[in-house]
């Protein structure tokens, strides 16, 4: 797949890019700050974005408004966004997107997992990092969470992971018909209204992480 | 002083002393020396008061009387003398000399129309000395001119004496209108004394007091002339009282306390009346029962007298002071209640001020305290206040010893009252000298509070700096050095198992450090602070090996509060962890009345005490710096901290 990388610090930026080079993507471009990501974006037509969270001028939320202003001119890109500690405040409104990621930095270590994240994240699908998912569906009192069992919501928890059925089933170790079981009663149990399935699992997170978010 | 006064006072010694050397020995001694005094007085006054208020018409008055006073002694000395020595125009002399009282009394009704300004009343009181005159202008030849009054001269003849002069209607019209107008005279300085305030009414006072002085003493001397010639030099004594009080009324009306004065005037003489009514009483019954001669009557009337005496003075003093000077009695008292007050804690130093306005009955009046060490002037609660006075106020010090404690600043009224406000400002030196200690206090823990506040916020700079040092510095290094080391195992393929696992190793390895990196820095300053306090809280009970739930909004705050709230909440949490042996834990973060309150409850065992070396009291120490306060409720059925920040939005 083809690739931009903002990222401020070079050393990081280069090992980002050979990794991805490494991997046997192609890195299209590398910026040091998030100013003309979007005009390098729209030239570059990449299958992803990685960029990091903090950039400069003033090291907030650069990359999360560029990443909402990329989501929000080409929704089919997919953007990854790293960060050296999870940040839910510039981030929640950005679950709602697919094609769309969060991770820890020190994730890319991991490399195949991390690949393989990025790829799903370029195909449109979701990666966001367990710490990240942990902290916004912790249970707060008063919300739709907890109509749920625990089970139900180690499983929603992994479906806003973006893992699928099988790999939910794998890492709890359970057969995929027990996680469709609880998928049925997460749906029924928030009230989502049948339609495709894999709507109603993005709406189930949505939904979900949204009414946390406002508890 | 210019040379005229100077003059005229020399002239008036002068004639004085002449008209002694006329008289000595032809009349009684007193009737001599008290007139003479009198006369040297009125000059005296006059030209003490001319000399510092030029051409005041008090003044100039009280000279022309006195060297009238000084001819006329002069005149009466030159009759007496001459009678003896055969010299000429004697009964002249001596009818000058029994005619000074008739423009006398003009001199008394212009000295009361005209006190204390020298100006006649705005409400026309002109006429009254024009009646005066008129009256003057028919007595002066109807009693002058009176052949009857022979007995009265030593020739037993009125040398001005016409048989045929129409005396007694000259009399009998102008003696009421020299009467009447001497007691009409009074009217308006007594609307004068009522209508006065401030510098005016304390003279007013003075005078009216002589002149009241003078209207008992004169008319009782009258009566009793012949019955006990004793009280004679009485009337000289209250007529000469008249210019030394209106003297003292324009100079020094400052320096003595005028209800002082007439408090204890009126309390000696109404001691010295009921002491001369129990010696008599005495004298009667112990005459009745041995006999009038006996020495026991004087011994015994003379021992009841020396012993009712003390206890008769402090009852009729009181009285006295409580009729003629209420204000003075009720204030000591009410001084002398609130130091008691103080004493037993019922009052507060600072009460001090609101004390001496109930006191003295002013409102303006205000206590300044001058901080030590060449420090500022400021008032009871430690508010900076200025220290100039403005037009008609006054100052008083306040002295504890040595050391000036401030002033009592109040309206220029109240040196009518002058030994009073003395003696009550220096008995609120006590509470004054307590409550410039308590704010001096209050300024150095004032400075020590802001001080830490400056260290905390200094802490938490550096804390948020190394922070972003350790995220944006090492952790990225590290992630850096991971990549390049997974590039290296990439780059060596499947050749070298052994190194490829070496490098994975190593990978862990910095993946670790990291992590601890990221704990270490979330202990420093939680980046979830980021996102508000509400995220913080949410991110700590995520981490917490209990359930905890989180009641906190997404308001945010103040960032130096939003910490501090922070760490109140870990501290309480730790503490409730490790030592409570709670199941549950409940973190809330909510603002009312604008505070924050921030509460940390558990279902724990209970029993926790804020003393020193726990780890709550750091925590009360860190609210206490954000100006908060830190309450803890322990019981068997769990704790509850409470922490509050006061903040604004």
């Amino acid at each position: 797949m083809r690739i931009v990388i903002a990222e401020d610090q070079a050393l990081l930026r280069e090992g980002l890019a050979r990794l991805f080079v490494d991997g046997g993507h192609e890195v299209v471009a590398t910026l040091a700050d998030a100013d003309n990501l979007l005009d390098a974006v729209r030239g570059a037509q990449p299958d992803l974005v990685v960029l990091d969270i903090r950039m400069p001028p003033t090291y907030t939320d650069e990359g999360a408004r560029a990443a909402r202003a990329i989501k929000d001119e080409l929704p089919a890109v997919g953007v990854l966004l790293l960060s050296q500690h999870i940040e839910t405040a510039h981030t929640v409104t950005l679950v709602a997107h697919s094609g769309f990621g969060y991770l820890l930095k020190d994730r890319v270590l991991e490399v195949r997992e991390f690949l393989a994240s990025a790829e799903r994240v370029a195909a449109g699908g979701s990666a966001l990092d367990p710490v990240v998912v942990a902290s916004l569906v912790s249970p707060a009192s008063g919300s739709p969470m907890e109509r749920l069992s625990e089970r139900e919501r180690d499983v929603l928890q992994l479906m806003a992971e973006g893992l699928t059925n099988s790999g939910i089933a794998s890492r709890l170790v359970v057969s995929e018909r027990t996680v469709e079981a609880h998928i049925r009663h997460i749906f029924t149990k928030l009230d989502i209204p049948e339609t495709d399935d894999a709507h109603r699992r993005v709406i189930a997170v949505l939904a979900f992480l949204d009414s946390l978010h406002h508890a | 002083m210019r040379p005229w006064p100077a003059v005229l006072f020399a002239a008036t010694l002068a004639i004085e002393v002449g008209a002694i050397a006329l008289s000595w020995g032809l009349e009684p001694a007193w009737d001599t020396a008290l007139y003479a005094v009198y006369g040297v007085t009125l000059t005296g006054a006059g030209v003490l008061i001319v000399s510092r208020h030029r051409g005041h018409r008090i003044g100039l008055l009280f000279i022309a009387t006195g060297l009238l006073e000084a001819f006329n002694d002069l005149a009466q000395g030159w009759g007496l003398r001459a009678a003896r020595h055969d010299w000429p125009a004697g009964p002249y002399g001596e009818w000058v000399g029994l005619a000074s009282w008739i423009p006398s009394g003009l001199a008394i009704v212009l000295s009361f129309l005209l006190f204390p300004d020298g100006h006649f009343s705005r409400r026309g009181w002109q006429w009254v000395a024009w009646v005066n005159v008129i009256g003057i202008a028919l007595v002066l030849p109807g009693w002058g001119l009176n052949p009857n009054l022979g007995d009265q001269f030593i020739s037993g003849r009125n040398p001005l004496g016409v048989d045929r002069a129409p005396t007694d209607l000259l009399l009998g019209v102008g003696m009421p209108l020299f009467l009447g107008s001497l007691v009409v005279a009074i009217v308006p300085l007594v609307q004068r004394l009522r209508r006065s305030s401030g510098v005016e009414r304390l003279q007013l006072r003075w005078f009216t007091f002589a002149s009241v002085c003078a209207a008992i003493v004169l008319p009782t001397v009258a009566v009793l002339w012949s019955v006990a010639p004793a009280v004679r030099p009485l009337s000289a004594l209250a007529l000469t009282a008249m210019p030394l009080a209106a003297g003292v009324a324009i100079l020094r009306y400052r320096l003595y306390d005028i209800d002082l004065v007439i408090s204890r005037t009126v309390a000696y003489a109404a001691v010295t009346l009921m002491l001369a009514a129990t010696y008599a009483a005495t004298a009667l019954v112990i005459g009745a029962a041995v006999g009038r001669h006996s020495t026991w009557v004087t011994a015994g009337a003379t021992l009841a007298v020396a012993a009712v005496f003390g206890p008769l003075r402090r009852r009729v003093q009181e009285r006295v002071d409580r009729r003629f000077a209420p204000d003075r009695v009720y204030s000591l008292r009410q001084m002398s209640r609130f130091l008691e007050d103080l004493r037993t804690g019922r009052a507060a130093p600072e009460d001090v001020e609101r004390t001496l306005r109930h006191v003295l009955g002013v409102e303006d009046l205000d206590v300044r305290v001058s901080l030590p060490h060449g420090g500022s002037t400021v008032d009871l609660f430690g508010a900076p206040v200025s220290d100039g006075l403005r037009e008609g106020q006054m100052s008083w010090p306040i002295r504890h010893g040595e050391t000036l404690l401030g002033t009592v600043v109040g309206p220029a009224e109240l040196a009518e009252r002058r030994s009073l406000v003395t003696k009550v400002v220096q008995g609120s030196s006590l509470a004054v000298e307590i409550a410039r200690l308590r704010v001096e206090l209050r300024h150095q823990l004032d400075e020590v509070e802001k001080s830490r506040t400056r260290i905390v916020a200094a802490a938490d700079d550096e804390r948020r700096r190394i922070e972003r040092d350790l995220h944006d510095g090492a952790q990225q290094r590290l992630v850096s050095i991971g990549l390049a080391l997974r590039h290296a195992q990439h780059a060596l393929g499947a050749a070298n198992v052994e190194v490829s696992r070496t490098l994975d190793d190593a990978v862990a390895e910095v993946t670790e450090t990291i992590d601890e990196l990221r704990e270490l820095a979330r202990g420093l300053r939680p980046a979830a602070l980021d996102a508000g306090l509400g995220a913080a809280l949410r991110d700590l009970a995520r981490r917490a090996p209990l359930a905890v739930e989180v009641d906190a909004d997404g308001e945010r705050l103040a960032p130096d509060v939003e910490i501090a709230a922070y760490f109140c909440a870990c501290e309480g949490l730790t503490n409730a962890v490790k030592h409570s042996g709670a199941t549950k834990v409940v973190l809330g973060a909510r603002r009312r009345n604008g505070s924050l309150v921030v509460s940390v409850a558990d279902n724990g065992v209970g029993g926790v005490v804020a003393d020193r070396g726990s780890g709550l009291t750091g925590l009360s120490d860190r609210v206490a710096a954000r100006g908060g306060t830190l309450r803890i409720h322990s019981s068997c059925t769990g704790t509850t901290l409470l922490a509050e920040f006061p903040c604004v939005s």
